[in-house]
């Protein structure tokens, strides 16, 4: 009786009605599936009205130079947003960390420690602000308080130190220009300012698509940016999706409750993750600051909530333990393409880009939130 | 039912008091492996403090709680879980969003290489949390199914194997039928079952349920207003004594007149 009983369980048990789903059913409840799609119309329109402009060597170049800087923020953002946290000072971090590197480079290391390398520049301010990711972590996680608020006193806070500290040391100017080209000089700025893959772009003028009118090469290769983007994207893949800590990110932001009281250490998933966004918005600083050799107070102003927005088309919600690093690679491509397109196509006003950004992310918001609750049977 | 001479547990005159309050007032019990032992009470009989004090959430005010015939002192639910005491609470710590893998390890993840940033050895795990499933009559055939996706008594089993390979050998389960339809109710009974049929765990069930403790306890201890009101096996206690006790100690026969009085 009780043998007969096991069977036919085993035979019709609940979890038998979930499995026999296909490859399809399977594809469409990946978080990526929407933004896939998404990019996929955007590659085909984009190769209809500007396919001339946006598929050459150079628009790849500029695309991907857009497209690397929003993808190196909104990998921070998302990795923060999926242990269930939010941090809107990302933007004002960038200015912080531009201005500080700037300043070393012309004025010296503080404290009259003589010349700043680009070395000496880049390790001082990221020590500054991973400090500054620290504490704002540890105000979150020790006071409760929202992440959105205690984030949005630091956007502020670091917008304004900024600004004052410019105008203090630069005759009241919140820009600093020509400083000298370190990455013509030195390897480390050259790292952050200079260019990579080279060697694809040699590839492509030696089979004869990479010329320009005068019949020489014309691009030389990517931004430097784009490969930080890459090892930025790789790294946070394998962490999030293979590792130990990829699992405390997922349960951290999915119940808190739960994954304390399976000794998950919270607390430190969540500062680390503060520190990890702050770390991000210095490689953007830093690559702007040696690419152009300027800064200026305003930079990375309203960045952090584009790099949300990515995150959101990458499959994040608000509500964490959700979302992946490809789907953050596919928002960031669609974001970057679309701010760069609206200067390809001439009929098409610039602001529209808002537009696209603010309905893309409501539609991006709807479909986490089915898929969300598909996933979790409605739960 | 096996005849295990050596409680597991053996907790005497154990008194807690919160202040002024006294919430548990001299209660002893043994608990032996292979066992389901009831402990059954109405709201504020102290049920809860009783099993946070086993979970090491409270420390006790007086008595002593013993595992395997050894004094304890349990400073945190951390001490408790590494003496073998493993508490399913009525929240089960799931993450619903996660996959049945990575719930079953969460937080004790196997991985290959330095800590924190090793890789998840995550084949070897998606093995592991079958079988233990599959011991407690659970067959899970894709362990990569998000948790929200089963219903509540395979939650319940899936807290429950992870406890137990996890190294429990005394399993607390607070309110575990509650919150369930019917049907899932006697899942998770034929769960706690299987479990007490391995023959080496030993089960505290926490319910307000006399029927499912009836069906499937050895052992029942009662409390009300911090004491044990009344304690025996299945064979000594019959269903009146323990629809008495439940209510308890109050008579139903004056509650039936009480009602008949005021209608």
């Amino acid at each position: 009786m009780a043998s007969e009983a096991k069977t036919t369980t085993a035979k019709r048990s609940e979890s038998d009605r979930r499995q026999r789903r296909g490859m399809l059913a399977a594809l469409i409840n990946r978080p990526e599936i929407g933004a896939t799609v998404g990019l996929l119309l955007l590659l085909i329109f984009l190769g209809v009205v500007a396919g001339n402009v946006v598929y050459n060597p150079l628009g790849i170049k500029n695309n991907l130079s857009i497209i690397s800087q929003l993808g190196i923020i909104a990998t921070g953002a998302a990795l923060l947003m999926i242990a269930g946290e939010f941090d809107l000072s990302i933007g004002s971090m960038i200015g912080f960390a531009g201005m500080s590197m700037a300043m070393m480079l012309k004025w010296g290391l503080p404290f009259g420690l003589g010349e700043a390398t680009p070395f000496a520049a880049f390790t001082i301010t990221l020590c500054m602000t991973l400090a500054i990711g620290c504490l704002i972590g540890n105000i979150v996680v020790r006071s409760g308080l929202s992440s959105f608020i205690v984030t949005l006193a630091f956007l502020f806070i670091l917008r304004g130190l900024t600004e004052v500290c410019f105008r203090t040391f630069n005759e009241g100017s919140t820009q600093i220009s020509g400083l000298p080209d370190f990455k013509e000089s030195d390897w480390f700025a050259y790292l952050f300012g200079g260019e990579t893959f080279q060697w694809l772009f040699d590839f492509l003028y030696w089979i004869g698509w990479n010329v320009n009118r005068l019949g020489n090469q014309w691009v030389t290769g990517l931004d430097a940016r784009f490969a930080w983007w890459l090892a930025i994207s790789v790294a946070a893949y394998i962490v999030l999706s293979r590792s130990q800590l990829g699992n405390w990110i997922y349960a951290t932001g999915g119940n808190r409750e739960a994954a304390l009281a399976n000794g998950v250490p919270t607390r430190k998933v969540k500062i680390g993750l503060f520190m990890f966004t702050a770390f991000c918005a210095t490689v953007f600083a830093a690559c702007q600051v040696f690419d152009t050799n300027t800064a200026d107070a305003a930079k990375g102003n309203l960045k952090e909530l584009e790099a949300i927005a990515a995150a959101v088309v990458g499959g994040a919600i608000l509500t964490g333990g959700f979302g992946t690093v490809i789907g953050v690679v596919l928002g960031a491509l669609i974001f970057g393409l679309v701010q760069n397109a609206v200067f390809y196509i001439p009929w098409i006003d610039g602001s529209y880009y808002r537009v696209f950004l603010g309905t893309v992310l409501l539609i991006a918001a709807f479909s986490n939130e089915n898929i969300r609750k598909r996933v979790t049977g409605g739960l | 039912m096996s005849a295990a001479t050596r409680p597991v547990i053996r907790i005497e005159n154990l008194v807690k008091r919160f202040g002024g309050f006294t919430a548990l007032n001299g209660v002893s019990l043994d608990v032996y492996p292979g066992e389901v032992h009831a402990l059954l009470g109405d709201n504020g009989a102290g049920k809860s403090t009783l099993i946070k004090t086993l979970a090491g959430v409270f420390p006790p005010t007086e008595g002593t709680i013993s595992v395997d015939e050894k004094a304890v002192n349990f400073r945190s639910p951390r001490d408790a879980s590494d003496a073998g005491i493993g508490t399913v609470y009525q929240d089960l710590a799931l993450n619903g969003l996660a996959s049945v893998t990575r719930n079953f390890f969460m937080g004790r993840e196997l991985f290959v290489g330095p800590p924190i940033f090793g890789l998840m050895r995550m084949a070897e795990m998606d093995r592991i949390t079958r079988e233990e499933m599959l011991k407690l009559g659970i067959d899970i055939s894709d362990p990569s199914q998000a948790v929200g996706t089963m219903s509540g008594g395979q939650r319940q089993t899936l807290a429950i194997a992870r406890a137990i390979h996890f190294g429990a050998k005394v399993l607390i389960l607070d309110e575990p039928t509650s919150a369930l339809g019917q049907k899932q109710q006697m899942e998770v009974l034929k769960t706690i079952k299987r479990v007490r049929d391995l023959g080496h765990i030993a089960i505290i069930l926490i319910t307000h349920n006399e029927v499912h403790a009836e069906l499937i306890a050895d052992r029942f201890t009662f409390l009300s207003l911090g004491e044990v009101i009344g304690a025996g096996t299945n064979a000594d206690l019959d269903s009146a004594d323990m629809r008495r006790l439940m209510a308890g100690g109050a008579e139903l026969a004056h509650l039936s007149e009480e009602l008949a009085t005021t209608s």
